[in-house]
């Protein structure tokens, strides 16, 4: 302490250290809660068609087409310690190539401050619902499940999937309109 | 240059004591209301604002050497004259080597 750049130094280091501190109670005090909540989905149209998919290779794929209604309120997963919401929808579903398939469908970035009550009708996906195969047409059960990652100042990153799924078939039959 | 090495950056041993424990104070007092204020309105920048409030306060307070840090100088012997001092070093060279 016996010179300016001394007392600078030492300054500067406690204070450093105990924004640290206070960064883990931030980080203690949030770790215990769950973020776990309800999410009502609802698929309003579901078709399927068989087309080519260029990104992959020439051969024809199962293409799924949907429209989905989603209400969710995560108003309440917001505290000091979350940044924002990373919302995505997956459908899940088996066919006889692959035990579990998951294709993200959607998914939304929610920040702090942000309107986060979710109330969605008839809303398209964001992303294709390709299958590797055909095995979409006539799938009995395909579910659709929205999760979340939260991005916090400091901690976990924890993926939360919510409550409240939906599961939804296929028609048995391709569609030729386009959609 | 000269300008520079002149501004005065002394402070005296209890005044350099004084000054780390005013800053180690002020820091975690700073960063106690904070870290409670951002609890209860839940907005963690709010508690690094604070604790960087009290960081330049901390700074403003103990980097200059304030009068309040320069109160007890250390009281030096008073200076021998020189010629004295090479007699006496001389005697005591010779009985009993070295003494400061």
């Amino acid at each position: 302490m016996h010179s300016v750049l001394t007392r600078g130094n030492t300054v500067l280091a406690y204070a450093l250290s105990v924004l640290a501190c206070l960064t883990f109670a931030c980080f203690l005090s949030t770790v215990f809660l769950d973020y776990v909540t309800n999410a009502n989905i609802n698929t309003v149209k579901v078709v399927v068609k068989n087309v080519p998919d260029y990104s992959a290779s020439r051969e024809k794929n199962d293409l799924g087409y949907l429209t989905f209604n989603l209400q969710a309120d995560l108003t309440h997963l917001f505290n000091w310690n979350v940044k924002q919401l990373f919302l995505y929808l997956t459908a899940e579903y088996k066919t006889t190539n692959n035990e579990l398939n998951q294709v993200v469908l959607w998914d939304k970035i929610i920040l702090r401050g942000e309107n986060a009550v979710l109330d969605y009708k008839n809303m398209n996906t964001k992303y294709y619902f390709w299958d590797d195969g055909n095995g979409l047409r006539a799938n009995e059960n395909v579910t659709l499940s929205l999760s979340w990652n939260i991005i916090p100042n400091a901690g976990l990153l924890p993926n939360i999937v919510a409550t409240g799924s939906h599961s939804f078939k296929f028609p048995s039959e391709y569609t030729t309109y386009r959609v | 240059m000269d300008f520079f090495k002149n501004i005065p950056t002394h402070m005296d041993y209890e005044g350099q004591a004084r000054a780390e424990k005013l800053s180690r104070i002020i820091i975690t007092v700073f960063g106690v209301v904070g870290v409670i204020w951002g609890y209860v309105i839940q907005q963690f920048s709010q508690t690094v604002y604070i604790l960087g409030i009290g960081f330049a306060l901390s700074l403003i307070l103990t980097i200059p050497p304030w009068p309040m840090y320069r109160r007890k100088p250390i009281k030096w012997q008073p200076a021998k004259d020189g010629k004295e001092l090479i007699h006496q070093s001389k005697d005591q060279g010779s009985k009993k080597g070295k003494k400061k």
